[in-house]
């Protein structure tokens, strides 16, 4: 397994200095040299104009400029914001690269869970209504048109029947009240949740690790769930947490909506995905040799088909990202969800030469991390990778 | 009452370019501590016939007609739940492709202590875990092997776990569909015999299936010929290979090199074997037949007896 | 110890003087066959081939409506530039608010009703101009479908039938172009990365990751910015992007099994050289495989045009994706306004969501035939 995982990293690494060098020759080797269209630019503050000439080094040949820009990506010195003078770029994506990571993990749980569930379910009942009908909604969800589906949902659960706000990150008018940044909540409700999860986790490995029989593992999962729930509820409502508590519950209500709307554009393609790994997996001899076992139908389909048909999901993670991470941008134009995704398009419309690079580095970087991600629990899950 | 007698059975399969009769009338009965070997080409429709006692049979699959009677009760009339119990506990089988059996994600001893804890839920995981330590001493597999995956065996010892497995809820029937196969001839033997020596020390039944005729003149009592869906002689071992019946098992026998006797020439039958999707008329061997005549090619011949115990379906038997 | 095998057939006799182009022939026409009849079985691809055919007719019905039907009435009718000066819009139920400032003709929508201005149109080419103060009847503005106009006007008056049948052709062109290119450079780098191996797969495969995880649309957003993206350049740029990226994996693993066929080892026996192998054997057989990618290429293309266009990146005058964003632009598709004029980005929406789905059906029926993987008991 570690054999696995560091060539893994070392792939990783050496895909990030690919993608980094592609964006080098493209944004800054253009025969029509953009950068000087850049730094011609009107809009552009005097002061930032130096700034750019030094940061970019146009006086220096192209191999110097290159590593310029390699040291500056490395030290995370990305120069300096037009539109957001005189803010660094990289104090931006500090700010904003949470909020979209925060989108993306909630949708993709989400996303996964129903789509692995279902898709399990109507493969193995194939030819029924269920799958006929799932098959359908699944190809339409995975085209359909994005933006139109994101004002469909805004317009049906937010204007019409009022449940869930219209867009935007918070509630200004709320937060005008305590003087609190906002970035401080959510970094607070990140590592909240990431420490549930971890708990969550933890619990569910020893679980597994000690062997114990079903019951008194469920007992162990659900309490573990229950104590997790409690915490994170009493830190949410508890009367010692306020106002953080009350924004906190804020942004989270703002959330709901971008999340739905990036789960049901990925869930399509997932649960078919599912559907058809599954598929394949029902006609391996090791489930007609479960069934033989005397094993009970929920048994073999769960423990014995899925467990298998999980795995090209989590291949296929790695294909759909750039969809997902698209989508993503998609949504947070849409709901004004002041992501990675809607400051590109910000800044590209600003023409923020800097910021625009900057982000996109940034969401290329993030994408290779959950590339990363997937392939360690493909390796956990896979014993023919982890025993290498 | 013999402990499982299969009656009439009729198995179709729907396609999309016919129905294929892959099963026709099929009877027999075994015995308590019988070895019974089912023979006959690629095909012929012998793992059919054990899938259709496990009732595992694909989706396409229809059971036209027939009982299958296991210690009094209809298998065929059992309700899904009760069926499930029968298996691996009643009747358990080790598969063709042996190899593919065990899941790879998990450990080769769990998957055997599952199958334990499923039918014996009051059994505790250790004394599954020591029972599967037995079992794996018995087919002469390393008990620390047992916290292995599959991958990290070599197919030999899947061959052994596989049956390990079939072995670990002390069935009455075990159904070896070409247990021995893939492997090489000298662990196949091996194998073949300790399989034997297991089911005469606990006395199980065991319905030996495969296409190699010597393997089945070892380990069985009785032997069954099958030829295109129907089964067209059985008898004891010794009748059916010294005074064969059927003009086909007379070409099988003369088709394979007798174990212990001097190599011979190796004969094959000519012609190939029938398509299911329209067998022929009459004795479905009929078109490939030496001896066959216009009786042969109109009426089926019934499976009768021609001696105590050595049934044959042919209007024209060998050495009767 | 296993059964010997039966006796090969006998090659059937007479046919040995065959010519071999004939031969061929005959094979390909009966693989054909074979093919089209599993294709159809597979009915999911019958029904995207029935929708391409569809919005193929609606593509060849825009020239030929224009020089018939609407041949008097250009000036209305064009996609691009039409106005129909007979239809009288009552503005948006009388919330279209004064102008912004004495003298100007730059106007305020409330687009929401929350009685606080949302757009404001500036000067929008005549179709707001005849409104005189105290007027509340505007010219031109989006009429709902009628007889003169089949699926209604948009906000300037443009007929939406018009924009959204001319457009169609705009979308088959990138489609297939971006997915022509793709498919081209996929297979030569499949090929090639399969056939000599070493530093150069290692080199197309870490590429291929890149671009696996290269957010296009991202990426486009900002290509867009420094130069300007017309149909043609987008389909190239398309296409260039997918052809380095998951194709060559899913093409090379098959080019490598094509590799080990024993008629590639003859060839090389027989002393044919590089080139020769590649483009002779193997990437006739890595063919089918890559027809089968290029319809899924086709989708992810006009999806991504329609995307981009959303965003107002591109250098299109008229495309599905345009007609929504115009909508969005003139408030149609925020909060309630969705429900004033559907006919305006709904024929839109649903033609991108469709025509992408029948491609992916397409290449869902394809699969059947050239995946076995997947083909069922
Ligand atoms: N699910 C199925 N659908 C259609 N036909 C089937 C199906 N399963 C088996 N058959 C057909 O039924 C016939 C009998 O098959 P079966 O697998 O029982 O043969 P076999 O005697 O076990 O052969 P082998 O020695 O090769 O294992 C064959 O003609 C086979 O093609
Ligand atoms: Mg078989």
């Amino acid at each position: 397994m570690w054999k696995f995982l560091i060539r893994r990293v070392l792939q990783i690494v050496l895909t990030l200095y690919l993608f980094a060098t592609i964006v080098f020759f493209i944004v800054y080797l253009q025969p029509g040299d953009i950068s000087q269209v850049y730094i011609n630019n009107p809009k552009l503050p005097p002061e930032a104009r130096e700034a750019l000439k030094r940061q970019l080094g146009l006086d220096q040949p192209p191999h110097i400029q290159y590593l310029n820009f390699m040291r500056n990506l490395v030290t995370g010195n990305l120069g300096i914001s037009f539109s957001e003078y005189p803010r660094p770029v990289w104090d931006i994506i500090k700010e904003r690269l949470p909020r979209t990571v925060a989108l993306f993990l909630i949708a993709t749980l989400i996303y996964y869970a129903l789509g692995f569930h279902l898709g399990k379910l109507i493969a193995w009942r194939r030819k029924g209504l269920l799958d006929y009908s799932a098959t359908i909604v699944g190809v339409v969800l995975f085209t359909v048109y994005t933006p139109w589906f994101a004002y469909l949902i805004i317009w049906i659960f937010g204007y019409k029947l009022g449940w869930f706000p219209l867009g935007k990150f918070l509630d200004p008018v709320l937060w005008r009240r305590y003087d609190v940044p906002a970035n401080e909540v959510f970094g607070l409700m990140l590592t909240v949740g990431g420490a549930a999860i971890l708990f969550l986790l933890a619990v569910y490995v020893l679980g597994r690790k000690l062997h114990l029989p079903p019951l008194p593992r469920a007992l162990m999962n659900f309490g573990a769930l229950g104590l997790a729930g409690g915490s994170v509820a009493y830190l949410l409502w508890g009367p010692e947490f306020q106002p953080y508590g009350l924004l906190a519950r804020d942004i989270l209500w703002h959330m709901v909506l971008p999340v739905t709307t990036v789960t049901l554009i990925a869930f399509g393609g997932a649960m078919l995905l599912m559907r058809d790994s599954m598929l394949e997996v029902i006609k391996e001899d090791y489930v007609l040799a479960a069934k033989a076992k005397g094993l009970p139908d929920k048994v073999v389909r769960d423990k014995h088909a899925a467990r298998n048909a999980l795995l090209p999901m989590i291949t296929s993670f790695v294909l759909a990202l750039a969809f997902v991470v698209d989508g993503g941008i998609i949504t947070e134009t849409v709901f004004s969800w002041k992501g990675m995704g809607l400051t590109l398009l910000d800044a590209v419309t600003n023409e923020d030469l800097p910021l625009a690079v900057g982000t996109f580095v940034f969401t290329g970087i993030f994408a290779l991390i959950a590339h990363l991600i997937a392939d360690i629990a493909y390796a956990y899950l896979d014993p023919r990778i982890r025993y290498e | 009452m013999a402990l499982l007698e299969v009656k009439d059975v009729t198995v179709h399969f729907r396609t999309k370019r016919g129905e294929v009769q892959a099963l026709d009338r099929v009877s027999f009965a075994l015995e308590r501590g019988e070895a019974l070997g089912l023979v006959g080409e690629s095909g012929c429709g012998k793992t059919t016939l054990a899938l259709t006692i496990m009732r595992l049979l694909a989706e396409n699959a229809r059971i036209l007609g027939g009982h299958i009677w296991f210690k009094g009760t209809d298998l065929l009339a059992l309700p899904e739940e009760a069926m499930r119990h029968v298996r691996w506990k009643g009747i358990s089988m080790v598969f063709q492709a042996a190899m593919n059996a065990l899941n790879p994600v998990y450990r080769v001893g769990d998957q055997i202590v599952e199958a334990i804890l499923t039918h014996e839920p009051k059994v505790t995981v250790r004394e599954a875990r020591e029972r599967v330590a037995e079992l794996f001493r018995l087919v002469g597999l390393d008990p620390k092997r047992m916290d292995h995956y599959p991958h990290e065996f070599s197919g030999g010892m899947r061959q052994r776990a596989v049956i390990a497995m079939a072995l670990a809820c002390h069935p009455d029937v075990i159904l070896a569909d070409e247990p021995t196969t893939a492997l090489d001839v000298i662990i196949q033997d091996r194998i073949l015999h300790r399989l034997d020596e297991i089911r005469k020390q606990l006395n199980m039944s065991i319905i030996y299936i495969s296409h190699d005729i010597a393997v089945i003149a070892e380990v069985a009592d009785t032997v069954g010929v099958m030829y295109a869906g129907k089964l067209v002689e059985i008898g004891p071992t010794e009748a059916i290979f010294r005074r064969p019946h059927h003009p086909y098992t007379e070409g099988l026998m003369g088709a394979f090199p007798s174990v212990r006797g001097p190599k011979r020439e190796l004969a094959t039958i000519p012609g190939e074997p029938p398509n299911l999707l329209n067998p022929p008329s009459g004795c479905r061997f009929h078109p490939r037949c030496p001896y066959a005549t216009a009786r042969c090619k109109a009426e089926e011949p019934p499976l009768v007896p021609f001696e105590v115990g050595h049934l044959a379906a042919c209007w024209h038997p060998r050495n009767a | 110890m296993a059964v010997p095998a039966p006796p090969l057939k006998k090659p059937p006799k007479g046919r040995h003087l065959e010519a071999p182009w004939r031969a061929r022939l005959r094979l390909l026409r009966r693989g054909l066959a074979g093919s089209w009849g599993m294709f159809w079985e597979s009915r999911i691809g019958p029904l995207g081939l029935f929708i391409i055919a569809f919005y193929g007719l609606l593509a060849l019905a825009h020239p030929i409506l224009m020089a018939t039907v609407w041949a008097d009435e250009r000036d209305v009718y064009d996609p691009k530039h039409g106005y129909d000066p007979q239809i009288i819009y009552g503005g948006f139920d009388g919330r279209l608010q004064s102008t912004v400032a004495p003298g100007s003709d730059d106007y305020y929508v409330d687009a929401n009703g929350d009685g606080r201005p949302d757009y404001i149109y500036a000067g929008w080419d005549g179709v707001l101009q005849s409104k005189a103060v105290g007027d509340d009847k505007y010219r031109g503005g989006p009429a709902p479908p009628s007889l003169r106009h089949w699926l209604g006007t948009d906000p300037w008056g443009r007929d939406v039938f018009s924009q959204l049948a001319f457009s169609a052709r705009a979308e088959f062109f990138l489609g297939v172009m971006a997915a022509l290119i793709t498919v081209v450079i996929g297979t030569l780098v499949a090929a090639i990365s399969a056939y000599y191996g070493g530093f150069v797969d290692t080199f197309f495969m870490r590429l291929a990751d890149v671009v696996l995880l290269f957010p296009v649309i991202a990426f486009l957003i900002v290509l867009g910015s420094m130069f300007q993206l017309n149909l043609y350049s987008l389909a190239v740029v398309l296409g260039v992007i997918n052809g380095f990226g998951g194709i060559t994996i899913v093409l090379k693993s098959q080019a490598l099994s094509i590799k080990v066929r024993p008629f590639v080892e003859a060839a090389k026996v027989a002393g044919g050289s590089h080139m020769h192998i590649i483009v002779r054997h193997i990437i006739p057989n890595l063919l089918p495989l890559s027809f089968l990618y290029m319809m899924f290429n086709v989708t992810s293309a006009i999806f991504s045009e329609a995307v981009l266009s959303f965003f107002g990146i591109l250098n299109i005058d008229m495309s599905w994706g345009i007609m929504v964003q115009m909508a969005n632009i003139a408030g149609y598709l925020q909060g309630g306004a969705i429900t004033k004029a559907w006919w305006i980005f709904f024929p839109a929406s649903i033609s991108i969501t469709l025509l992408c789905a029948a491609f992916y059906f397409v290449g869902r029926g394809l699969d059947e035939i050239v995946n076995p993987r997947l083909r069922k008991v």
